[in-house]
């Protein structure tokens, strides 16, 4: 039981001990997505000069995007498999984000580009998210499954993202992989640059 | 009977839901080295898919492998049991052709992971076995290619007659791919309708109700159209993507073209020509006004090249009616 008065930060998404009610399955899926769409709207109302802080929210959204794949293809999508024959665009839609998470990397944060391709990103997240998970699956998987299945289902799956974030080789891995990403593109324009 | 184990084998392998982890990790790996050296982007991706070709690359570079090695099968045999400087002649261009072949199954290679990568649940299976079976096969190729240059010719021998029959088995897989998941093909339902509905311009939506870059749906006699409004103006394509039928109308605007949700294809707005592959079709063309605030498309007929005066020209140039002075304007 708990003692005294819980104060509820509107900090969503640290990781700290606050106790909730448990989270269905789809619930913690679609507050995830809302981490996603806040670190954009964070992204998106920095200004060019801000560089610095939109190559740190660029590594945060890389790092959460990644996470996020990871625990559905992981957990939830072979949970779901049997009676939801529609995972295969959802897979390609994954591969998508991918795809447009590099070109947002490659792209100079102080450039015009760089607000392109974020609204491109904001764009595929949609298509993905809300278009086919939050519309189209997420209503059929609860209404299809019955709610001690979408708890305990929820609960691997924030217990896996909370294992996920605190993790230091993942963490290494994805300071690679935005450097690798990050690393031609920064060398064309920086040639391109020096050719004007 | 040869014929229906092969089918079965194939159907078994369609069935294997195991594979799909390992495929998606190979999918995973190649995207990182497609985004870091750049592969994924437009021009790189039109060539390999074959946007450029009007055709899929991957199936015409296939037969480069499959004639040198069944050249170098053939020389091989016949080189057999002649006298020494005979021998020796077909011995080197038994060479050649494995090292020709070689040479081409590694373009094949790389294009037909490219395609691979945009595939859903059967075909996707089957093309990793496919693939696999091509890389064991490569690589006894190349062996084989490696002991002909050293004068050993007998291992260069064995080594060719333990690949053929993988290529032989993963050709077979591979035509599945095209003629039984339609892989590379036209797959766009519109592109289906031989109806070419509709006819006649058809009000599918208030003018207003069509926003600046949200692209969407609608229907005119039963098919399926998109409606995009870009700079104002307004295009009508086919809505189901012609490389798997994805749905075009979820997805989003990039450089004046609208990109399929599912796998990235790219069409033009006003052409409807495929831009970056995996879709080489182009998306069916639909024209689009607006009248009395309502936006009306019809169908573009496909431009072939029919004889002057036959009834598919004819169709072309009729009047809409009823007979109006041009009816270009499709601003709002």
């Amino acid at each position: 039981m708990k003692k005294g008065t819980q104060v509820l930060t509107d900090r969503k998404k640290q990781t700290t001990e606050v106790i909730t009610p448990p989270k269905t399955a789809t619930q913690m899926l679609y507050e995830h997505h809302g981490v996603l769409r806040g670190i954009m709207e964070r992204l998106s109302r920095t200004s060019r000069d801000d560089i610095e802080q939109r190559r740190a929210l660029t590594d945060e959204l890389y790092s959460e995007v990644q996470m996020h794949e990871r625990i559905e293809e992981h957990i939830f999508y072979p949970a779901i498999s049997d009676f939801h024959p529609k995972l295969d665009a959802a897979w390609s839609e994954h591969r998508q984000m991918t795809d447009q998470l590099a070109a947002l990397l490659r792209a100079d944060p102080g450039g015009a580009r760089f607000e392109e391709e974020l609204r491109l990103m904001r764009d595929v997240l949609e298509a993905h998210a809300h278009l086919d998970e939050e519309l189209e699956m997420f209503p059929e998987v609860e209404r299809l499954m019955d709610e001690a299945w979408l708890v305990e289902m929820g609960e691997r799956l924030q217990d896996r993202l909370d294992r996920l974030r605190s993790s230091r080789t993942l963490r290494a891995r994805h300071r690679l992989e935005r450097m690798m990403l990050r690393g031609p593109g920064r060398l064309i324009a920086r040639t391109m640059r020096r050719g004007s | 009977m040869a014929q229906h184990a092969l089918e079965r084998l194939m159907r078994k392998i369609e069935g294997q839901e195991w594979l799909d982890r390992p495929g998606h990790t190979l999918e995973h790996g190649y995207a990182f080295v497609q985004n870091v050296f750049g592969l994924s982007q437009r021009p790189v991706r039109r060539f390999l898919h074959g946007v450029w070709f009007g055709h899929p690359l991957h199936p015409a570079l296939t037969d480069v492998p499959i004639g040198s090695w069944t050249t170098a099968l053939v020389l091989d045999t016949m080189g057999a049991g002649k006298g020494r400087r005979e021998r020796e002649g077909y011995q080197r261009a038994a060479r050649r052709a494995v090292g020709l072949g070689v040479v081409g199954a590694l373009g094949a290679a790389v294009t037909g992971l490219t395609d691979w990568q945009y595939t859903h649940d059967y075909a996707r299976r089957l093309g990793l076995v496919h693939g696999a079976l091509n890389a064991v096969a490569l690589g006894l190729y190349t062996w084989s290619w490696w002991e002909r240059r050293r004068e050993r010719h007998g291992r260069g021998r064995l080594a060719a007659m333990l690949g053929y029959p993988l290529v032989a088995v993963s050709g077979y897989l591979g035509g599945g791919l095209t003629f039984r998941h339609l892989v590379g093909a036209d797959q766009s339902e519109q592109e289906a309708d031989r109806l070419l509905q509709p006819r006649d311009f058809t009000p599918v939506l208030r003018a207003n109700e069509l926003q600046e870059g949200t692209p969407r749906r609608v229907e005119a006699c039963g098919v399926g159209v998109l409606l995009v409004r870009s700079n104002g103006q307004i295009h009508a394509l086919g809505e189901t993507c012609p490389h798997l039928g994805g749905p075009l109308s979820q997805g989003w605007l990039r450089d004046g073209s609208i990109v399929c949700p599912w796998h990235g294809s790219a069409f033009d707005l006003e052409t409807g020509e495929s831009q970056n592959g995996p879709a080489i079709a182009p998306a069916p063309r639909f024209q689009a006004r607006v009248r009395d605030g309502r936006i009306e498309v019809r169908r573009v007929p496909p431009v072939v090249s029919a004889p002057p005066g036959s009834a598919l020209t004819r169709q072309q140039e009729m009047p809409v009616q009823p007979p109006r002075p041009r009816q270009r304007e499709m601003q709002p």
